[in-house]
């Protein structure tokens, strides 16, 4: 009944369930007692291998140390959580805490399904790398916290590059093919595992000829894949796909690329860092032969554009537990623990000062001269839906390499783009 | 309703001859006054949970369909009515059209596939000695068990694109290019291993059934008609099929249903792909409405498959209709 | 008549090469998941596995909350099929052996009831049990489920009911058996086979149910065993044998009860599942 009103005076009505909303908070039981927070538990969902168990335990036991309170973790499969979380969002009991992908996370913010976090920006986010905070600021809000980033490397069999009697890696995109022509040539191991829709490394060379998935036209977002900037990006990773075996419809978790690799007969994947350890987990033997460098560009001076990966911490706007979820937040990207997942993962940590934990950091060294020139998919709330299964920009990379060309696949999936770009919110 | 014309043939055959359901014309225990209430009582759980178990989930569908919902209005418990605007979308886009024809034809081969083998294999099994009828049982219950979660990975893998047996076996039979081939990467080849396994799980079904029958056909039909001379075809034509034929629209209507939803196989093998080629409504229907989070126009899909599905199997519905009053 | 050589060998010929192609899913999914992984992917297959191996089986089972995955999995299932039945038997009772007014459109009723596609209402029953405040439970699972099998059911049990023989009850009246008594002690006796091929159906059905038991329930706690299943895709990647021997360790326990069950199922089959 009373939704049903709210129905009728619409926006206004908007407005006062959501002030009912955020007075409900207030009473739960998120608030502390005379012991803390004991005897009740955050629920936090976490991405699957995108914070090490070390971080996650170490996290728990300062949490419980300083509030008195368990927190729970739950690994979340990329695939398919935006339905998850969309529907989690909308119950009595969401996930308090939740890792949010930086593409997604302007939808969400549009949707109110996320908590207004500015008390902890002013607490806690006077550092944070204006850059990568960018992302959780939709209407000049902050829906979010900046967690980590991170952009993709090339991971390499050390051994299969030995074999093949290579000795340096390469520093050009021409010298990495050739590289990886002659693993071909010398060796029985697949020169590389590229999957067809490994479509972030695709974004990344798109970021490289300088050009965007999608561009404004008369207000409105359309597709921009017919551009010959992006056709150019599709036949560089045609070219690199060539060498590969992998599935042409696949993306690179399915399956795991690290899993693969970690058989022992590939000779690179692009990837991120961590997935390393998706590598060692399934073949310890493999760790000593891992290398990482940087993705070469086209020329030696400027390395191959990337995709800046992210992810931010969110506080569910339906948790009872706001407070409690703010403590979290404060623990977990304090400068110790922002630091040790810098630190564990290679990633980029929040604030400039924690970049020191990188030093010395395999992946993070081979990370960082990309970096400075990556880029992210438009930030903006109609992006989420384009990511959506079956994601068109998959679908035109699978219809590229299968032989169409650049120009006849992006006509092929423009309409699918332009309708999820402009799908009612 | 004439299926009734089968009878187990684990009951006393001779006795239920004669009692086709309509035998215990004026008998005082029926419908008489103070048990006229007991079919009502009786049917009331099953009616009242259908009413809410089901009623209400499709009252609610239908109401989400003229709703504009997508991830804000779910997520903040708003409802934002707007009139036909889903229904308008889907029946002007070409998606939908496109979609509905791609099903009913997928229903139609998958289901003549179906009957034709099933029926063939059927009549086989009453052919076979004993020995080898129940070793082709045994295998038919064996895949008609598989659970289709299960069934689905297990057609992956055999059509795996790397190390897969089928491809394996093509190669070595001389089809070379085949050795690294992606079923899952055209919309034939797709259709082909869905279809592969919905027909491979039906047709035990089918199959076994339809001997089961066959084995209540009364042995003295056929010896009348071998009496009046006719040949091995022509009893098949004048005793086997007239006998089975009610059995057979039965289980068309079953397997046309069944296949018409066969959502988990379409969904499991290839997620509708590849570039949304080989989705059928009700995958289309879950794509668009949960997997898009346009579930206002998932449910407006969703409310278009009934009454597709309403239409396609009205024909009989209506026989059943017509013979249901026969009976009364 | 007599048969040719030809006419004699040509069915059992066929049969075999049926048999083959119908098992040889089922037996690639065992032989698989019991094989070792070099023996798995292996440019040639390995039709016989040789040095058998239950690391596989370790690695399925090895998943948290496996066992709890099993018990809901159970629990849900042998719940489903039990009300089904129950309330199913006395629907079905009433069509087949009384006569009332609105009988046919009972039965017109049920069968459009069985024609319903849950898998596109998914986002209605979630909102119904998400304001109810029952998600995360395993009794709107439970009784959804109940509900898929529920018009088949009456509808198969209907045939059973009918092919008793009603002079059977009729004796037992005139014993001076009530009617309920009659039921139960003539009917339902001769019915069992009937039930049990029933309930094989509802079996698979909800033993099979993911769609919707993955959006009502986030908590593993209250997850049920296909979308366990469903996961290795994604969890194990191209791990064929952890795959196979997870799908073998799903199929068994409806292979086993199919098989148990078989011969009573096909000879009540004939009464009952046409009946649809």
């Amino acid at each position: 009944m009373k939704r049903r009103l709210i129905s009728a005076i619409g926006v206004a009505g908007m407005m006062i369930s959501l002030a009912a909303c955020g007075g409900d908070n207030g009473d739960g039981d998120g608030k502390a007692g005379a012991d803390g927070y004991a005897g009740q538990t955050l629920t936090v969902w976490v991405m699957d291998g995108s914070s090490p168990d070390q971080w996650q335990k170490d996290v728990a036991a300062a949490f419980e140390k300083k509030t008195k309170a368990k927190v729970k973790f739950q690994i979340q499969q990329w695939n398919g959580i935006q339905q998850k979380l969309t529907t989690a969002l909308s119950e009595e009991n969401p996930p308090d805490v939740f890792e949010i992908g930086n593409t997604q996370t302007p939808a969400y913010a549009k949707t109110g399904g996320l908590a207004d976090l500015a008390d902890l920006k002013s607490e806690i986010g006077g550092e944070w790398t204006a850059s990568l905070n960018e992302s959780s600021i939709f209407e000049g809000k902050q829906y979010a916290a900046p967690w980590y980033f991170a952009n993709r490397v090339v991971l390499y069999n050390k051994k299969v590059w030995a074999d093949a009697g290579i000795k340096d890696t390469p520093k050009t995109r021409d010298e990495f093919y050739a590289d990886l022509k002659q693993i071909g040539e010398k060796t029985d191991a697949e020169p590389i595992y590229l999957p067809g829709q490994n479509w972030y490394h695709f974004v990344g060379l798109t970021i490289g000829e300088g050009v965007q998935l999608v561009k404004e036209q008369d207000g409105k977002y359309v597709s921009n894949l017919a551009d010959p900037k992006v056709a150019a990006a599709m036949e560089t990773y045609k070219k690199f796909q060539a060498l590969s075996k992998a599935p042409k419809d696949k993306d690179e978790a399915t399956p795991q690329q690290g899993e693969v690799f970690g058989k022992g007969n590939v000779g690179a994947f692009i990837g991120m860092g961590w997935e390393a350890g998706i590598a060692i987990k399934a073949n310890p033997k493999i760790e000593k032969e891992i290398g990482y460098f940087t993705i070469p560009g086209a020329t030696a001076d400027k390395p191959e554009g990337v995709f800046l990966g992210g992810s931010n911490l969110a506080v569910a706007a339906g948790s009872k537990k706001q407070e409690l979820a703010k403590e979290f937040l404060k623990i977990a990207l304090s400068d110790t623990y922002e630091g040790e997942l810098a630190k564990l993962n290679g990633v980029i940590p929040n604030k400039e000062a924690l970049q020191s934990n990188l030093k010395g950091n395999e992946v993070a060294e081979a990370a960082a001269p990309a970096a400075a020139g990556g880029g992210t998919t438009p930030l903006i709330p109609e992006w989420a839906a384009v990511e959506n299964a079956p994601n068109p920009v998959k679908t035109y990379m699978t219809a590229v390499l299968n032989g169409k060309s650049p120009a006849a696949a992006a006509k092929q999936v423009e309409d699918e783009f332009n309708k999820r770009l402009a799908q009612q919110q | 309703m004439t299926v009734q014309t089968e009878r187990p043939p684990s009951g006393p055959v001779d006795v239920a001859k004669t009692t086709p359901g309509r035998s215990g014309g004026g008998r005082p225990a029926t419908g008489k006054r103070p048990g006229a209430l007991v079919p009502y009582l009786l049917l009331l759980p099953a009616c009242a949970a259908t009413v809410l178990l089901l009623g209400w989930p499709l009252l609610k569908d239908v109401l989400l369909s003229f709703q504009n919902l997508n991830m804000a209005q779910l997520i903040q418990h708003v409802t934002e009515w707007n009139g036909v605007e889903n229904y308008r979308q889907v029946l002007t886009g070409e998606d939908f059209w496109r979609v509905t024809l791609r099903s009913i034809l997928f229903t139609a081969v998958n289901v003549v596939l179906i009957m034709v083998a099933g029926t063939l294999i059927g009549l086989l099994l009453a052919r076979l000695g004993k020995r080898m009828r129940i070793t082709l049982m045994m295998g038919l219950v064996l895949a008609w068990a598989m659970p289709v979660v299960a069934a689905s990975t297990v057609y992956q893998w055999l059509f795996a694109q790397r190390f897969g047996v089928v491809n394996w076996v093509l190669d070595k039979l001389g089809w070379h290019s085949m050795a690294d081939y992606s079923w899952t990467s055209s919309q034939m080849s797709t259709f082909f291993v869905v279809t592969l396994l919905i027909v491979w799980m039906s047709i035990p079904f089918v199959a076994i059934n339809l001997y089961a029958a066959t084995t209540t056909i009364p042995s003295e039909l056929y010896e009348a008609a071998s009496l009046d001379g006719a040949g091995v075809w022509k009893s098949f034509t004048t005793v086997t099929m007239p006998f089975l034929r009610p059995f057979l629209y039965a289980t068309t209507f079953l397997e046309v249903i069944w296949v018409f939803k066969a959502f988990v196989q379409v969904f499991t093998i290839n997620g509708g792909g590849p570039d949304r080629l080989t989705e059928i409504l009700p995958v289309y229907a879950y794509i668009e409405g949960v997997g898009n989070q346009h579930y206002g126009m998932g449910a407006a899909i969703a409310v278009l498959t009934i009454l597709i599905l309403l239409g396609l199997t009205a024909y009989y519905l209506r026989i059943v209709l017509k013979q249901e009053e026969d009976e009364l | 008549m007599k048969r040719s050589l030809f006419g004699r060998l040509w069915p059992n010929v066929t049969a075999v090469i049926l048999f083959v192609g119908f098992v040889f899913p089922v037996y690639w999914m065992f032989a698989t998941a019991l094989k070792p992984t070099g023996d798995i992917i292996s440019e040639d297959p390995v039709w016989f596995p040789t040095d058998i191996t239950f690391e596989h089986f370790q690695r399925a089972t090895g998943v948290d909350h496996f066992w709890t995955y099993v018990s809901n999995s159970l629990i849900v299932t042998v719940c489903a099929v039990a009300f089904a039945l129950v309330i199913a038997l006395a629907g079905a009772f009433a069509l087949a052996r009384m006569r009332f007014k609105g009988r046919r459109g009972f039965v017109i009723g049920f069968m459009l009831a069985q024609m319903a596609p849950w898998e596109v209402m998914i986002i209605a029953m979630y909102m119904i049990v998400r304001d109810a405040s029952m998600l995360n439970s395993l009794l709107p699972l439970t009784v959804f489920y109940m509900m898929m099998i529920l018009p088949f059911t009456i509808l198969t049990l209907r045939g059973f009911v009918a092919a008793v023989p009603r002079e059977l009850e009729e004796a037992a009246m005139v014993d001076g058996c009530t009617r309920s008594q009659a039921f139960l002690k003539v009917i339902l006796p001769l019915l069992a086979p009937g039930l049990m091929s029933t309930s094989l159906f509802g079996f698979i059905t909800a033993w099979n149910e993911f769609p919707l038991v993955l959006v009502l329930n986030k908590e593993a706690e209250s997850q049920t065993l296909p979308l366990w299943l469903s996961s290795f895709q994604t969890a194990f990647g191209n791990d064929w044998g952890a795959t196979m021997a997870a799908s073998s360790l799903f199929a068994v326990p409806i292979l086993i009860l199919f098989v148990f069950l078989q011969r009573r199922a096909v000879s009540g089959l004939t009464a009952g599942a046409v009946k649809g």
